[in-house]
């Protein structure tokens, strides 16, 4: 059966991606090797941990690498998405923890929090459909001409805006949910695994590989991927690219928002909640290459685990300089980023 | 009955640098159409004007008799009409049963995509050789193929071919000509743009002649071939 063979599936993809690039290669067999290390020096819960971040901060640059990649445009305001998600996860869950409290209901108090984590991804998608149609489809209607600068900047000022905003209606208060569920964690030998570390872990794979299959095998997935390879051959084959774009920020703001309500319980939500997931959505993309989707998920892991090693032996206060000199190096070495780049030519027309 | 494709006194162009004067030309449904023309006469400008990648600034263009002279290129596409450009733009990074798949991205029948699938296939057997290659690493005869095949996936009223022939080798054009042939036995509607004139006038119905941005001659491609001023400023004789 010829005409029906299967495409090449994401592990052959990333397999032919990786023996060219022998980077990669290092990198994923020091992350694997330093995961090893972690469990063994830091003990299994700080192993955990890595995992957990490490899923995050692979949901957020998955976000970040399809906006540059398909929109060319360096989001810097994918950080207020994750405080968006975070905030609405807050003020759905309250008032649902509260009714439990007077009346417990053992089906909303397992559902409770999975609704506000919907309810997060919904609303970043929302905004992130009314933030394109707002700002960058006029934008794009009037001129390509220095496109990166100008959404570059458009995007710190959306930032500032959403901060401020935020900060001037709710004020600077921390809002946070130390329990998402009121169980006591898993004990498996030494390891204490709360049941919101698992929930934010599945969740953050369930919406990656769900997103993956999506991009690979739906039609309007490889509609998404063709606009980032070939704007005019999108449109010949009768794709429409307005439709793409705003499809493609909500799907990444609804991402990130998503990062933000499960993560709800390790940072509460506050006005500047999202720099530090931002930031590091950042190291991850230039890691691994602008723009690189599948890269980006691979990359969120190898962050988290430099995170911790960072954090372990070096103390917490390090944790932003090592991925930056890591970065660094790379860009110095891999210019392109450890996994390459597939993005079409930047459009500076 | 109206053309399938009447093009009315267009102007169009890039900017401020006007390269289409006055151009009418018309396709009626079933024809093999050829538009000739030697180096920078505007012809794959007239083909982006049909497609809707260029507006024009003044004349109409009517497809099945409703004007798409303001009708954003995907929409036109929509339409029925495909064109296949002179850089192929193809999705480098996908292989080519991705590529074929994304030509048919406007039939939602997935039994109709299969069955186009099967006829692009039996067009060009290398193209179901390679289903699984990726389309960037194809050798340009097959990429020029794979262009075509994509722009057929979708079954359109019209096909916008641009320069086939450019920069492959004389084996390769012949295969790329005979599966034009093909198509147009097929019923397909084709207007083809090429600088291959001898071999172009033989398997074409009708051409016109582009000089400047303005149509000069047009006629059955019998009597084109025979024509003096083609024969003397495109065949060399
Ligand atoms: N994107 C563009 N911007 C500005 N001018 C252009 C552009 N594309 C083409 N032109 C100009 O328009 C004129 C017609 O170009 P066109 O590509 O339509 O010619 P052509 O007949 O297709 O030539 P060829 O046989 O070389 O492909 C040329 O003078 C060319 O320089
Ligand atoms: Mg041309």
């Amino acid at each position: 059966m010829e005409a029906t063979r299967v495409q090449p599936s994401f592990g052959e993809r990333l397999m032919l991606n990786l023996r060219s690039r022998p980077a990669a290669w290092i990198m994923i067999a020091m992350t694997l090797g330093f995961l090893v290390i972690i469990g063994i020096f830091a003990g299994p819960s700080q192993l955990v941990n890595t995992i957990v971040t490490g899923g995050m901060w692979a949901l957020m640059a998955v976000g970040l690498a399809l906006v540059f990649g398909v929109m060319n445009i360096p989001h810097f305001a994918h950080g207020d998405s994750f405080m968006i998600g975070a905030y609405v996860a807050y003020f759905v869950f309250t008032p649902i923890q509260a009714s439990l409290r007077d009346n417990p209901n053992p089906v909303l108090s397992a559902v409770g929090p999975l609704i506000a984590w919907a309810a997060a991804a919904l609303v970043g998608f929302v905004v992130g459909a009314i933030m394109e149609k707002l700002v960058f489809y006029p934008l794009r209607q009037r001129t390509r001409k220095g496109w990166v600068m100008n959404t570059f900047l458009l995007t710190v000022g959306i930032s500032f805006v959403l901060v401020y905003g935020t900060n001037l209606i709710l004020g600077p208060n921390f809002r946070g949910v130390p329990n998402y569920w009121n169980m006591p964690p898993i004990v498996i030998g030494s390891v204490r695994l709360t049941m919101e570390r698992i929930a934010a872990f599945v969740v953050a794979i369930v919406a990656i590989v769900a997103f993956w299959i999506f991009l690979s095998s739906t039609r309007t997935g490889r509609a998404i991927r063709a606009v980032a390879q070939d704007e005019m051959g999108a449109e010949m084959v009768g794709i429409n690219l307005n439709f793409i774009y705003t499809l493609t920020f909500a799907l990444a703001t609804a991402m990130a928002a998503l990062a933000g309500a499960s993560l709800l319980f390790m940072f509460p939500a506050y006005p500047t909640v999202g720099l530090k997931p931002l930031y590091f959505a950042w190291y991850v993309v230039m890691l691994v290459g602008l723009g690189n989707v599948q890269g980006a998920i691979v990359g969120g892991f190898i962050v988290a685990v430099l995170q911790t090693l960072t954090q372990q032996f070096f103390g917490v206060s390090y944790e932003d300089v090592v991925p930056v000199v890591v970065m660094i190096l790379v860009l110095l070495l891999v210019p392109n980023g450890i996994f390459g780049s597939e993005v079409k030519g930047i459009q500076e027309q | 009955m109206a053309a399938l494709l009447e093009v009315e006194h267009i102007n169009a162009g890039y900017g401020f640098l006007q390269v289409l004067w006055d151009v009418s030309l018309k396709v009626e449904e079933g024809e093999f159409v050829c538009l000739l023309g030697a180096n920078g006469a505007g012809k794959t400008t007239t083909l982006r004007t049909i497609a809707g990648f260029l507006k024009p600034t003044a004349g109409d263009i009517r497809f099945e008799g409703k004007s798409i002279a303001k009708t954003p290129a995907y929409q036109i596409s929509q339409m029925g009409i495909s064109f296949v450009s002179e850089s192929l733009n193809l999705f480098t990074n996908m292989s080519v049963r991705e590529n074929l798949l994304l030509g048919a991205y406007r039939v939602l029948d997935k039994k109709k995509q299969l069955e186009a699938l099967d006829f692009v296939f039996s067009l060009f057997p290398r193209l179901k050789e390679r289903e699984r290659q990726l389309a960037g690493t194809m050798s340009g005869g097959e990429r020029k193929m794979l262009a075509i095949a994509r722009g057929m996936m979708s079954m359109p009223k019209l096909l916008l071919v641009d320069e086939p022939s450019l920069g492959l080798a004389p084996q390769v054009v012949v295969a790329v000509f005979e599966a034009l042939q093909t198509l147009r036995k097929e019923g397909v509607t084709i207007l083809l743009v090429e600088q291959n004139v001898p071999s172009t006038l033989r398997i074409t119905d009708r051409g016109y002649v582009m000089e400047y941005g303005k149509i000069v001659l047009e006629g059955p491609s019998k009597e084109l071939m025979n024509n003096e001023h083609v024969r003397v400023a495109y065949m060399g004789i």
